[in-house]
Order: structure tokens, then C-alpha cells, then sequence
């Protein structure tokens, strides 16, 4: 889905539930890429490997960098950023038209009944519907004794009462830092209560290791990086400290500099919101 | 593909939580503008939680209610690794890096979480200046069978700063 400029439209789960086109590209584009190998670079569980089992690229929390005494840094939001982006170009080889969702977890919506309908129905006809599961490889048992294998199966969750999603005014607090390092700190807590509320006891999205396999994770992390967005809006596109700027977000060919400005990368949010 | 769950069925175990000894109130600020409680070294290896902090309440659990009433300062919530997937030593953190090692530091390098609690230190510190002691109760939220639930919370770590 792209605007007149050229530029994906990226909307919320909500309008797009209203849109038969736009859901079922995004069904059409996840169900084809689940259906690829786990050896395949263009599908599913290549894909959310790179995040999780067995790659574990992703960055959370802050990290020293080169050299003895380095500061900590931390690459959380522009990493998941460039992370979504070869993610959707990734779905966009299967579907053109397909654009990823947030997933609005504040909204009325939500708040009453947790994920939304398009992700939570188990079955479309007979098959697996591409938005309530995904692939997950076979897990061998490794050499560290006592620890259980698992084959391929798909994902599952298992989430807590909607009430205890975050809430708008949480998200509020939130935005209205003005520090990045301060923000991303807050704004990954937020992230971070999302994900044990989806997965639940024994879900997927509740650990590193299998969440990028649960469709419902790029929602997830669809509005993690709009609210990003909006904070930039609010206290400056650049605003990030200067030595962050040249970090390489691998294995992406993109350093955080590269993925400060959306548009540069060829999307942007839809304005229309039911909470912001 | 079967659809079967990832885990065999557990035994709920209740997470340990933490006292930490009395931390003096001396050098904060007086009429601070925000005040955090902030946990260093905090290990995120395996199951993901949500910890819970009270203030002077030692005998905070599970079960207490999130209010002023029982001197709940805030939480934070970690998203946990999910245990060890690899071979033995994969998730191992290495060390200080040495001299032209471009790589970033360890995944499970311990981390730093901030919890903002100006309005529950405030009431506090106006209670009384004497040191105060936290009590950090984890609720496990998600795990595998690769995690020890019981012994979720571990942090080297935790003090108070105000900002004037």
C-alpha cells in the first residue's frame, strides 16, 4: 500500500481490519513466506531467526562497544527499525501491496479485547490463519545436558487480561521525555510488558528466543517504532546522541544515521489514530 | 506441522523476591523534580517478568495490591531471553572485549533499568528522611523450560537518584 509519494503506508490493525484488500495482502504475504524453509533467506523463520533462535542479532538494553571503558549504548529502536524495514521488503516480494500494521495495544479496542480479531482467529477455512501463528524450526537439544528438543511447530500464545495492556496515558508519559536515552529506556519497559502479556505462561512473544516468530511480534513492533516516530516529531528527527550516529546495525546494511528520517526510507504512519 | 506448544506443562513456582538492606537518603536532593530507582546488572537471560517495588514494606508479595497504601514505588519489566538454545557456553557473556574486537558486547550483557518514581519518593522522604529499604517482588510473565523461575531476579545493583 503506498501513498501518492511513492512511500508505504503503514496503518493501524484496526483501519486495516476494515480493509478487505489490505488484510488479505498481509495475509497473502505472511502465508508465503511461512510456507519457505527454515533454510530459505526470503521466508518466515529465516527471518524472525535473525532476531531469536538460532541467530540472536537483535538488541535490547544497553551494551559497551568497542574498546575497554567504551560507555554503554543502545541500539533497541533504531536496530528494530531497520529490522521491520527488510522485514516488510521481505513480505513486499511476495505481496506488492502489502504494508506492515501497528498494532495499537492502548486503543478502546484493545483494551477490551487484547489482540486484535484478525490475529487472534486460529483458522481461515481450514487452513492456519498467518496472523494468529507462525513457523518455528526444529529445536535440537545441543550438547548441554538435560535441556528437551522440540520440532517444527507453530507458535502460540497464551495473553493476560486486556485491562493490563499499557495504557495512552502511560504512553503519554512516555513521549513527553525529552532525553532519547531517557525514552528508549521507557519506551522498551512498555515494549518489554507487551510482550510477557502476549505470550503469556508459555507463549512465544514472551521470550527472545521465539517472539519474532508470532505474526503479532511486527505489529508489535510496527507501533514501538511509530511511537518512536511521534517522538521524533515532537523533539527533533537527529535527536540521538552523536556518537550513536555511526553504529552499524547489523546485519543490516544500515547505520543508525541511515535510519533516523522514515521517509528516507520510504514509508511513513497514517495520521489517522484512535489514541494519539 | 503438528500445533503442539513448545513446552511441557510446569509446576508454578513462586519467584524470589529481593530486601535490599537500608539505603541512605542523605545526598538526595530536597525538593527534587524527579527521582528514579535504578537497578544495574540486571540479568535478562531467562524468563520474562514484571518487578514489582515497594518501599519499607519488607513483607510485600505477589499478592499486594499495587497502591500508595502498601508504598508501591513503580515496576519494570524485562523481556527475557527464554534460557539457553546453543551448546554449552553459548550464552556465557564474554568479557571485557579485547583490544581491536569490533563486535558489540554479549546479548545477555547485564542490563540497566530505570524505574520513575518522583511521586512515591516524594511521599516518602516527607514520612521520614531515615534510609529506606526496597523490597523487589518478580512475577514471572513467560518462560521456557529452559529458565529457573525461581531465581529470576538478579541485579548487582540498585540506588535512588533525584534530579533537582
Amino acid at each position: 500500500m503506498a501513498n501518492g509519494n511513492g512511500l508505504t503506508l503503514r496503518k493501524s490493525v484496526e483501519s486495516l481490519e476494515l480493509s478487505a484488500s489490505g488484510l488479505n495482502a498481509l495475509r497473502d504475504a505472511y502465508g508465503k513466506m511461512q510456507a519457505l524453509s527454515a533454510d530459505d533467506n526470503r521466508g518466515w523463520m529465516y527471518m524472525a531467526g535473525v532476531h531469536g533462535f538460532p541467530q540472536f542479532q537483535c538488541w535490547h538494553g544497553g551494551r559497551v562497544g568497542l574498546s575497554q571503558g567504551a560507555l554503554a549504548y543502545d541500539l533497541f529502536l533504531p536496530w528494530h527499525r531497520a529490522y521491520l524495514l527488510n522485514f516488510e521488503h521481505a513480505a513486499k516480494d511476495q505481496n506488492a501491496t502489502v504494508s506492515l500494521p501497528w498494532w495499537d495495544w492502548t486503543s478502546a479496542g484493545s483494551q477490551r479485547i487484547g489482540v486484535p480479531v484478525s490475529f487472534s482467529t486460529r483458522k481461515l477455512g481450514k487452513n492456519p490463519n498467518p496472523l494468529a501463528s507462525g513457523p518455528v524450526p526444529e529445536v535440537r537439544s545441543g550438547r548441554v545436558p538435560g535441556l528437551p528438543a522440540s520440532p517444527q511447530r507453530r507458535t502460540t500464545r497464551s495473553p493476560g487480561d486486556p485491562s493490563e495492556l499499557p495504557t495512552a496515558d502511560q504512553v503519554n508519559t512516555v513521549l513527553a521525555l525529552t532525553d532519547f536515552v531517557d525514552f528508549s529506556q521507557q519506551l522498551q519497559d512498555i515494549h518489554d510488558q507487551v510482550h510477557g502479556w502476549t505470550g503469556g505462561r508459555t507463549g512465544d512473544m514472551g521470550t527472545i528466543v521465539f517472539a519474532g516468530f508470532d505474526p503479532i511480534f511486527w505489529a508489535h513492533h510496527c507501533m514501538i517504532d511509530r511511537l518512536w516516530y511521534l517522538w521524533q516529531l515532537r523533539h527533533g528527527v537527529q535527536n540521538v546522541p552523536p556518537d550513536y550516529m555511526a553504529k552499524p546495525l547489523a546485519p543490516f546494511a544500515l547505520t543508525v544515521a541511515d535510519v533516523l528520517d522514515i521517509h528516507r526510507l520510504g514509508y511513513e504512519y497514517a495520521q489517522a489514530s484512535s489514541s494519539h | 506441522m503438528p500445533t503442539s506448544p513448545k513446552t511441557r506443562s510446569r509446576k508454578r513456582v513462586t519467584a524470589k523476591k529481593h530486601v535490599t538492606p537500608p539505603i541512605s537518603t542523605e545526598s538526595l536532593a530536597q525538593n527534587f523534580l524527579r527521582a528514579d530507582i535504578v537497578f544495574d546488572g540486571l540479568d535478562h537471560s531467562g524468563a520474562s517478568f514484571e518487578a514489582r517495588i515497594f518501599i519499607n514494606n519488607p513483607d510485600a508479595d505477589a499478592t499486594t495490591e499495587l497502591t500508595a497504601q502498601n508504598r508501591y514505588a513503580g515496576r519494570f519489566h524485562v523481556f527475557g531471553h527464554g534460557g539457553c538454545f546453543g551448546d554449552v557456553g553459548h550464552c556465557e557473556v564474554r568479557g571485557t572485549p579485547r583490544p581491536y574486537d569490533p563486535r558489540p558486547a554479549h546479548p545477555l550483557t547485564p542490563m540497566r533499568k530505570v524505574v520513575i518514581a518522583t511521586d512515591a519518593l516524594r511521599k516518602e522522604l516527607k514520612r521520614s528522611n531515615k534510609p529506606l529499604t526496597l523490597t523487589i517482588v518478580p512475577v514471572v510473565r513467560s518462560g521456557t523450560d529452559r529458565c529457573d523461575y525461581e531465581n529470576v531476579l538478579k541485579f548487582d545493583g540498585v540506588s535512588v537518584v533525584t534530579y533537582a
